[in-house]
């Protein structure tokens, strides 16, 4: 388990079923070692990408390369790569050893050099006391980091992952993220995984793919999609967000100003970013937790006046709904420890946030 | 059913009667088949084994219980091959056209027999089969096929499909696949397909009355004829042993879907 990964790409890959465009024109390339993560809501074509790549979906058009070569016609069981499917389909009448050593038997190892790599394998991921035992005896957890070894006992090209956490709850999640993560440092191969839980994306990705609708939205790592996130899909699926839609009134060096109602918000933007017309409509994303409360006299550079109008209560921090006269109902996130007030329902409050906490985002295409 | 609603009076009184009904006429050949008088009948004085003696002790009786088991286990073999092979092939390729083709497969027990007895007499003349070995065999093996993909079917139907790619995308030819994934999933499915394609070889009489006349002589054949010929009471016991046999089989095909439950 030492050599480096290989950089698969998608070149305008397209799945249709009759009309409906399941992967649309997609292109993609992951480079050597990368844990690339394929992110969208269901129906968005992420699993249909990963089974193309599998080899069991064929595409309706384009190409899927691995280090240059097209491997598109090649059927799955030549394609060498490894895959962990969701819910596992692990073999229930073999042992987890059995399981583990189906790929190695396929490719007809000796016996000797089997049992080492599935002694090595089954180290790789804790499991070696479980050796013997059937995959319906081991937890869900145990089962998932089975179908880990037994993806990777073949030194397959690539690791692809099909929601491989889903089926599990949500501390236990938490815990095989890291692990996934470290796996995924240790063995320095190109892993390619899908998922609809952003907060997984976000936690074990090098890099972000988001998908709507067949099409690619947009990609990067995970800090710069959820701080510039080009469109109001991305920022409302990464995250949560508070949208503001208002008209370009002024531009200037720093940036531009938009009249939502009769609140001016000001908009921070890079000196080399384009500025917007004015008179033109402008959609701005707001992250709850860029929202500060301000205490009386306290200035920033937009400050708006609300009531709250319900709250929650989530441990480590307080969610607000705060109404405001132009710009609706706002949402924002406040540590529990420290809060510089105690929410109420109809209480008053000031809001806060700097012109370079939001980013002005493309409303959606139709 | 721990907890579940006790059924009525008159659904219990129902269910009795029907399998009363069911189980009755196959009770009463136990004290027939221990009868001590020479024709078929209760027993008048006392239980008597000679007639089940006599089964064992005759050639005709053990060369057609032998006869009968070959055949039977030929024909099954047949009918596990080609019915494991429909059926896969079917669920593989999982098309309007493959529920056409299984609705085809299952015509041996959709045509009356004595239909298809007919069809098969007038057929196996030209090609020389009659009265033969073979003959039986591939009469009896093609009508159990609908058993056999009916019970592989459904096993696969209860196959994760993902299980096949997982296979697959580790390297897996088709054929490593078959063996060592697939199969050994569906195995208790092909037993049991088996067990029943051999009890309807084991006691098929319609088919058997067309093609064959004397070098073939069935088991169920000779019951038959020792009917029409004279009452003799080791009939009885030849269908006591008949039942214990089918009893046997059923009971491990019980056995093996028990297993299978529990794995």
């Amino acid at each position: 388990m030492s050599s480096a990964g290989h950089a698969p790409s998608l070149q305008g890959l397209s799945k249709h079923y009759g009309s409906f465009r399941a992967v649309d024109d997609v292109s993609l390339s992951v480079e050597r070692g990368q844990f690339l993560t394929l992110l969208g809501p269901s129906g968005s074509g992420k699993t249909t990408i990963l089974m193309c790549v599998a080899g069991f979906v064929a595409p309706t058009s384009g190409a899927i390369l691995l280090d240059g070569r097209d491997i598109t016609a090649l059927p799955p069981e030549r394609r060498d790569f490894g895959m962990v499917f969701q819910g596992y389909a692990l073999f229930p009448h073999m042992t987890v050893a059995e399981n583990v050593a189906f790929p190695l038997r396929v490719r007809k190892l000796p016996t000797a050099e089997r049992d080492a790599k599935v002694r090595a394998a089954l180290d790789l991921v804790q499991l070696e006391r479980f050796a013997d035992r059937r995959p319906s005896q081991l937890s869900g957890g145990q089962q998932q980091r089975v179908a880990l070894a037994r993806a990777l006992v073949f030194d397959p090209a690539l690791l692809l992952l099909d929601e491989p956490l889903s089926a599990l709850d949500k501390k236990l999640r938490a815990e095989l993220q890291e692990e996934l993560r470290a796996l995924h440092r240790r063995v320095g191969r190109t892993f390619i995984n899908v998922t609809h839980d952003q907060e997984e994306a976000l936690s074990m990705s090098d890099r972000v793919a988001i998908l709507n609708h067949g099409k690619l939205v947009q990609e990067g790592a995970p800090a710069a999609l959820y701080e510039r996130p080009r469109t109001r899909f991305v920022a409302d699926f990464l995250g949560k967000s508070n949208f503001l839609t208002g008209t370009v009134r002024e531009a200037h060096p720093g940036g531009f100003a938009i009249a939502v109602g009769a609140t001016r918000v000001v908009q921070a933007l890079d000196p080399a970013a384009p500025r917007p017309a004015l008179g033109t409509p402008a959609l701005l994303s707001l992250r709850p937790e860029k929202i500060a409360l301000l205490a009386e006299g306290e200035a920033a550079d937009n400050v708006v006046e609300g009531r709250i109008l319900s709250w929650a209560y989530l441990g480590a921090g307080f969610a607000l709904s705060v109404a405001t006269p132009d710009l609706g109902v706002l949402r924002v996130t406040l540590p529990a420890w420290g809060a510089p007030i105690a929410p109420v329902e109809r209480l008053p409050v000031r809001l806060g946030w700097s012109a370079a906490a939001s980013v002005p985002v493309e409303e959606d295409a139709a | 059913m721990d907890g579940a609603h006790r059924p009525g009076r008159f659904a219990t009184v129902s269910a009795w009667t029907v399998a009363i009904y069911l189980v009755l006429p196959i009770t009463i050949i136990l004290p027939v088949s221990m009868t001590d008088q020479r024709f078929l009948s209760l027993p008048k004085e006392a239980l008597s084994l000679r007639h089940y003696a006599t089964v064992l002790g005759s050639a005709e009786w053990l060369g057609s219980i032998v006869q009968s088991f070959w055949i039977a286990l030929a024909s099954t073999l047949l009918a596990v091959v080609a019915g494991t092979l429909c059926a896969i092939g079917c669920w593989r390729i999982s098309r309007r056209s493959t529920d056409l083709i299984r609705g085809l497969m299952l015509l041996p027990i959709i045509i009356p027999s004595i239909v298809y007895a007919v069809g098969l007499y007038r057929y196996f003349a030209r090609l020389g089969l009659l009265d033969s070995f073979l003959g039986v065999v591939i009469a009896h093996g093609v009508t159990g096929i609908p058993y056999v993909v009916i019970t592989v079917a459904t096993a696969l139907a209860a196959f994760d499909p993902r299980l096949e790619q997982a296979a697959r995308g580790m390297g897996a030819s088709l054929g490593q696949t078959l063996r060592w994934v697939i199969l050994p999933r569906i195995a208790p499915g092909i037993a049991s397909g088996a067990i029943f394609a051999f009890i309807h070889s084991w006691d098929e009489l319609v088919i058997v009355l067309f093609i064959a006349s004397r070098d073939v002589f069935t088991l169920p054949r000779r019951i038959w004829d020792g009917i029409n010929e004279n009452l003799d009471p080791a009939m009885a016991a030849v269908a006591v042993l008949l039942v214990v046999f089918t009893v046997l089989l059923l009971l491990l095909d019980m056995a093996l879907r028990r297993r299978r439950d529990a794995a």
